[in-house]
């Protein structure tokens, strides 16, 4: 790819910073599905509640899928919410999730708390540009600090 | 950084418009944010056995995002929407109405201060401005 640097035209240049179109659909895919299905499913809790529910977990999933939405629009930017995605299930998974299943006990919710947050588990990795995460989230400078 | 002979100041904007003073705004929430989650990050190794767990983890995975915001405080906005967001959510939908009835959650106090007072700083926190001009105004991603 560097020898015909000098006279490739700056179109033909490869960004290092591009994503193709087939991943921006597809992280535009999980944003949708985040932010339409899992958002259906918490966003009338936010709504009917017991009267002394502590409502942090269903808010927390609500904000998060309303954001996904922006997703679909700036799938690029909106990257750190897939990133947290990823993070938070991970942790569950590693922290709560494989010791309650190897161990076998666990709590009334766990059936539904493993599928569903296995299936990000799953997922997730495949969704995530990785070598951009790389590039611009860990490898880039860091915002100036003066 | 200081490229032109004018003396930018600390709150001038500079790039993207955005001054040094807020980025240093926006680490600081992100330390806050680092220190005060830090608790419930340690409870990731001790739990009881049939502990959910939900709650922890996505504490912990914002604590996560916050090491991410110290670098890259601009990058990271989404974080800084998201918690407005959530927090607000949480608000109008949990905290007030409990309060107001006096029947609600035995977290509720606590929570009344680390969540429903939080968007308070998290409006000061952010960078309104960028925030119109990137994740509005700008055109969305290429669809095809």
């Amino acid at each position: 790819m560097a020898s015909g640097a000098a006279s490739a035209s700056s179109s033909e240049r490869i960004d290092r910073n591009e994503l193709s179109l087939a991943r921006l659909y597809v992280m535009r895919a999980i944003y949708l599905l985040i932010g339409l299905g899992e958002g259906s499913q918490v966003a009338p809790e936010l709504f009917v509640h017991e009267p002394t529910a502590r409502g942090v977990i269903a808010s927390i999933l609500a904000g998060m899928c309303l954001l996904d939405l922006l997703g679909v629009r700036y799938p690029r930017q909106m990257l750190p919410l897939l990133l947290f995605e990823f993070a938070w299930k991970y942790i569950w998974f590693f922290a709560f999730g494989l010791p309650q299943w190897l161990s076998g006990q666990h709590p009334p919710t766990f059936a539904e708390d493993f599928f569903n947050i296995g299936f990000g588990v799953a997922i997730m990795p495949f969704v995530i540009p990785w070598v951009y995460v790389w590039r611009n989230y860990i490898i880039a400078p860091g915002d100036r600090w003066r | 950084m200081a490229v032109s002979g004018r003396n930018p100041t600390f709150w001038t904007a500079g790039d993207q418009g955005v001054s040094l003073g807020r980025l240093y705004v926006i680490r600081a929430a992100a330390l806050l944010g680092i220190w005060g989650l830090f608790p419930t990050v340690e409870t990731l190794a001790h739990h009881t056995a049939t502990d959910r767990g939900v709650h922890k983890a996505l504490i912990s995975g914002l604590w996560v995002m916050s090491i991410f915001a110290l670098r890259y405080p601009l990058k990271m906005v989404p974080i800084l929407l998201f918690e407005i967001t959530w927090k607000l959510m949480w608000l109008f939908a949990f905290g007030l109405p409990e309060w107001r009835s006096g029947v609600g959650s035995p977290q509720l106090s606590g929570d009344l201060w680390s969540v429903g007072a939080f968007p308070i700083v998290m409006l000061i926190v952010i960078p309104w401005g960028y925030v119109w001009r990137r994740y509005v105004k700008q055109p969305g991603e290429r669809w095809r």
